[in-house]
């Protein structure tokens, strides 16, 4: 019963931060109908934008949240409005190869700048836990939690009230009424972008904490990233905050799998994002445009 | 643009190359036989895409687990002490033809990004999973039995069957019935269906001819390399690579994976010997310049009436 709530907890303190990798992933996928195979890569420069403001200028890696935010905001926005925007119309296959080949590109020049030594950011905190009944919980990862939670209620609120969010919501409904209407759709597009790659710095940035550094520390949560928007549905707030902590939650049970087959060992630890894709996998079958689907893809 | 095969001089050149490559032991050059060796690789992963991305039109992201497929099935029969490509590519063909149709029939109901997300996930799975198996060597890999040196020429000549079947598969496909269903499929596949093709039927038969092609490749490549564990099988170098050589040479041409093989493998190995940091950085940025400025292909270039203002022009449509 203890490892039932301990694999519960586990689950849902990661599940946050999946949430917020897989909100700005949606937005992307579910506005501009661009799956961005770059999202992992923007989540790496966001976990070393903390490491290299922690080493250098010891700043808190919690202060560095916003930091990463808006650095990678920009980032993106030009990335969208030089480079991407030039195919955005061409069919899927030129997205995501140019999106591909950017985090190839993103990757293999953080190797030269950061080298390809595993780094860590390590506040006085890290270490320090606390339990219930035997449950243990590291304060970080509770910290971590909250500050996913706070960034998906803002993102919620602005895309509900503000301006700038209803101009986005209505260029995903119909690009050619939102242009009617006045908005400047480029522009949208790259604010959208931007908001998805500040997004992942953001998240990258939390990561920081609890995961160690590498350039291509990314590419496994671009995957759950990936499973959570199917689940949870595009471009929709509350589908990401679900679809995450379910995706940990399920991750995270399955990682004590442990049996023998036929003489063949098989234990969970390896094999956590294996049923999440088999998870995605059924999910498809059974909806084939994903569980809160639309019906275009 | 020379109708369901793509253009016949183009055909014409890489069946004369083909021809040629075949001297290529004869210059008793251990170096440039294996980079010869990798090229007629990649294009025959590269005509494995070409059937499903190119003919159909369902852009794969996961192809690399054909692959790696028929390189382990190489591997296990080395294991049992048969080490005879013979066996061992019919094998593969067998294992990842049936793997496709079981996997296909439910992913290929996906359109779109729904569909290359799924074959991602496929390709990224098996590799999780044979990384775990200890069966299968694990993440440690498994070691082959290769033949001797004064006999090494075989690896090369094996891969050049392999990759001369896919051109000629290709070519026979495409003008048969079934290449003309693929075409319908990719060009509207409600209108196909309406005209009487069973889409599933079809993608799912584009898809294990696909696999088959890869899966020989990976067969052959298995001996040849003497090793193989699941970070050099199932490389995302092995799953894009063909890809952006599909689109570079012509996807849904029987010439284009051959062209863009030959090039990008070729000029890839040439950068991999003179900057053996940067050339990863080249291949992100050859993949990004060929989407953003040949999206149509090199043969579109060749076929291009109005120079660099009507280039431009065209790719002006795909902005917003």
């Amino acid at each position: 019963m203890q490892l039932f709530f301990q694999d519960l907890v586990n689950g849902i303190l990661a599940g946050g931060i999946l949430a917020v990798v897989a909100l700005g992933f949606s937005l992307v996928w579910g506005i501009m109908n661009i799956i961005n195979l770059a999202h992992g890569a923007f989540i790496m420069l966001g976990a070393y934008i903390a490491w290299q403001l922690f080493t250098s200028l010891h700043v808190d890696p919690f202060l560095s949240v916003p930091v990463a935010f808006v650095i990678m905001f920009g980032f993106g926005y030009l990335l969208q409005r030089g480079l991407i925007n030039r195919v955005v119309r061409a069919p899927v296959l030129a997205t995501f190869l140019l999106t591909f080949g950017l985090s190839l590109l993103i990757q293999n020049l953080a190797l030269m700048v950061w080298t390809s030594d595993t780094r860590a950011v390590t506040p006085v905190y890290s270490g320090a836990n606390f339990d219930i009944h035997g449950v243990t919980i590291p304060w970080a990862k509770v910290a971590t939690l909250a500050a996913a939670l706070l960034i998906t209620l803002v993102m919620y609120l602005w895309l509900q009230r503000s301006k700038m969010g209803r101009a986005i919501r209505a260029t995903a409904m119909d690009v050619g009424a939102a242009q009617m209407v006045g908005v400047r759709v480029a522009h949208i597009y790259g604010v959208t972008f931007g908001i998805g790659a500040a997004l992942a710095g953001a998240a990258g940035a939390l990561l920081s904490l609890s995961y160690s550094l590498n350039p291509s520390m990314g590419e496994p949560f671009l995957i759950r990233g990936f499973v959570v928007c199917v689940l949870g549905g595009l471009g929709s707030v509350e589908g990401a905050l679900i679809g995450g902590l379910a995706y940990g939650i399920v991750a995270s049970f399955a990682s004590n799998i442990d049996f023998t087959l036929y003489g063949q060992h098989v234990s969970g630890t390896g094999l956590q994002d294996v049923v999440a894709l088999l998870v995605l996998l059924a999910v498809l079958i059974v909806r084939p445009t994903g569980l809160a689907g639309r019906a275009t893809a | 643009m020379g109708g369901i095969t793509g253009n016949r001089y183009a055909i014409g050149l890489v069946l004369f190359a083909m021809v040629a490559l075949l001297g290529v032991p004869a210059l008793h050059n251990d170096y440039i036989t294996l980079t010869f060796r990798n090229i007629l690789m990649f294009a025959a992963m590269s005509y494995g895409w070409n059937m499903i991305g190119g003919y159909t039109g369902y852009v794969s992201f996961g192809n690399v687990v054909f692959f790696g497929m028929g390189a382990y099935c190489s591997a296990a029969l080395s294991g049992h002490g048969i080490d005879n490509l013979v066996a061992a590519v019919p094998l593969a063909m067998l294992v990842c033809a049936s793997f496709a149709v079981v996997v296909g029939i439910p992913v290929l109901r996906l359109r779109g990004h729904y569909f290359g997300i799924a074959t991602l996930g496929v390709s990224l799975a098996v590799a999780d999973l044979v990384n775990n198996l200890d069966v299968l060597g694990g993440s440690s890999g498994l070691v082959l039995k290769q033949a001797d040196q004064a006999h090494f020429w075989i690896y090369y000549y094996a891969m050049w069957l392999v990759a001369i079947g896919c051109i000629l598969g290709t070519y026979a496909i495409a003008r048969s019935k079934l290449g003309y269903a693929f075409v319908a499929i990719r060009e509207n596949e409600d209108a196909a269906q309406v005209l009487g093709i069973s889409p599933t039927r079809y993608k799912v038969t584009a898809w294990a001819l696909g696999a088959m092609m890869a899966g020989a490749a990976g067969a052959v490549y298995a001996p040849a390399n003497g090793f193989i564990d699941p970070s050099i099988t199932f490389a995302i170098d092995n799953n894009v690579f063909p890809i952006v050589m599909a689109i570079l040479g012509g996807m849904g041409t029987v010439a284009g994976p051959f062209i863009g093989a030959l090039l990008l493998a070729g000029i890839n190995e040439f950068l991999q010997q003179k900057f053996l940091q940067a050339h990863t950085i080249f291949f992100g940025a050859t993949i990004v310049l060929v989407v953003v400025f040949l999206p149509r292909g090199l043969m579109y270039l060749v076929g291009l009436r109005g120079g660099v203002r009507r280039w431009f022009a065209d790719l002006r449509v795909f902005r917003v």
